[in-house]
């Protein structure tokens, strides 16, 4: 008897957790970075090592230490957002101290970026392609469910030109999954993992974290003064106006 | 403190700072001819008196409006004629080209580049 009202205080208990409505993400968020002033219980929790296969490891070194010393020279190696070109999944979710906004709809969680107007979409229960049936993209394609207050994303189909994190290359294999999950009023954390068995050792988990930002507009960002330029070694360089 | 000033900076701009020589702080006391409120960055361009009467061109580089709004600036902070004094980090190559640090606009207020930006030295 004990026991069969054991069973039924679980099935309760986990019927009642599958019913649970999700958390409202609507809204802007702001990176919230750890470091000093941070709560520390708020801020991202150390990512883990990243571990790239040795001939990965080799190229990403000298690719490191080569733009070390542009960067010395005062020319340093552009980067795609230099010429304008957008981040894509998954640097898009964090850059510098702009803001995302997050526009949850029953079937699709959009998310759009202050920084260059990115957007992605988040297809929600429903099943992911076969890898490789993806359009390689910036965005690649993403497929969301809940996990009790937890959504869980998956992500493949991003194209092996749009650097991942840290600037780690991949390969057409990667597949990012997200958890995003609310842990405090107003603090977001997206826990990533980035699994490429191709290019990884082993998959790597790092978690960006927000803060909601009330009553926030989100600005535009359209990169039509764009005054630098990149030379034909890759170097940045700056368009000084005469007059 | 240079760390941090490495690390704020990265915060700020869409590409890394390493054009400029962020050692160098160079005063340039001059006079708007624009004020650009644009993407990926603004940019004020300064006419500033050089010693032969003569008049040197700067194009100093802001963060973008973005970030600039979150630091206190609005888009008509600045305007044709407005006369300021502005400390920069000049370009690398030698060209009349900058960074900004912070600004000191005609009413008196100081902006800096980025939140938190204002006034550091």
């Amino acid at each position: 008897m004990k026991r069969l009202v054991a069973t039924a205080l679980v099935v309760f208990a986990a019927s009642a957790h599958a019913q649970v409505a999700p958390p409202d993400l609507t809204g802007v968020w702001a990176p919230y970075r750890g470091g000093r002033g941070a709560d520390p219980k708020l801020a991202p929790p150390p990512a883990s090592p990243l571990v790239l296969k040795p001939d990965y490891a080799q190229a990403f070194d000298a690719k490191r230490k080569a733009e070390a010393a542009a960067a010395e020279k005062g020319e340093p190696i552009a980067s795609g957002a230099v010429a304008c070109v957008p981040y894509g999944m998954p640097r898009m979710m964090s850059v510098a101290l702009y803001p995302i906004e997050i526009l949850p709809t029953r079937a699709q969680v959009t998310i759009v970026t202050e920084a260059f107007s990115e957007v992605r979409r988040i297809y929600m229960n429903v099943p992911q392609l076969p890898m490789g049936d993806v359009p390689p993209g910036y965005y690649g394609r993403s497929v969301g469910r809940w996990d009790g207050d937890t959504l869980v994303v998956d992500t493949i189909g991003v194209k092996t030109t749009v650097p991942a994190y840290q600037n780690m290359p991949h390969s057409d294999r990667m597949r990012i999954t997200e958890r995003i999950r609310l842990v405090a009023n107003d603090f977001l954390h997206d826990e990533i993992t980035i699994d490429d068995p191709v290019v990884l050792e082993k998959p790597v988990t790092y978690t960006l974290a927000y803060r909601r930002m009330p009553g926030y507009e989100m600005v535009e960002f359209v990169c039509d003064n764009n005054r630098e330029y990149i030379d034909e070694k890759g170097g940045t360089h700056l368009k000084v106006r005469d007059r | 403190m240079a760390a941090a000033i490495v690390l704020l900076l990265a915060g700020l701009l869409h590409h890394s700072f390493a054009m400029f020589d962020t050692t160098k702080q160079v005063t340039l006391v001059g006079t708007v001819t624009t004020f650009e409120w644009t993407n990926p960055h603004a940019y004020i361009e300064i006419d500033v008196p050089a010693e032969n009467g003569a008049t040197k061109h700067w194009s100093i580089e802001l963060g973008s409006p973005s970030i600039l709004q979150q630091a206190g600036w609005k888009f008509k902070d600045l305007k044709y004629g407005d006369k300021v004094t502005a400390v920069v980090n000049p370009l690398k190559s030698g060209q009349a080209g900058a960074l900004l640090m912070r600004v000191t606009l005609p009413d008196g207020r100081v902006l800096g580049n980025g939140p938190g930006a204002a006034g550091r030295q």
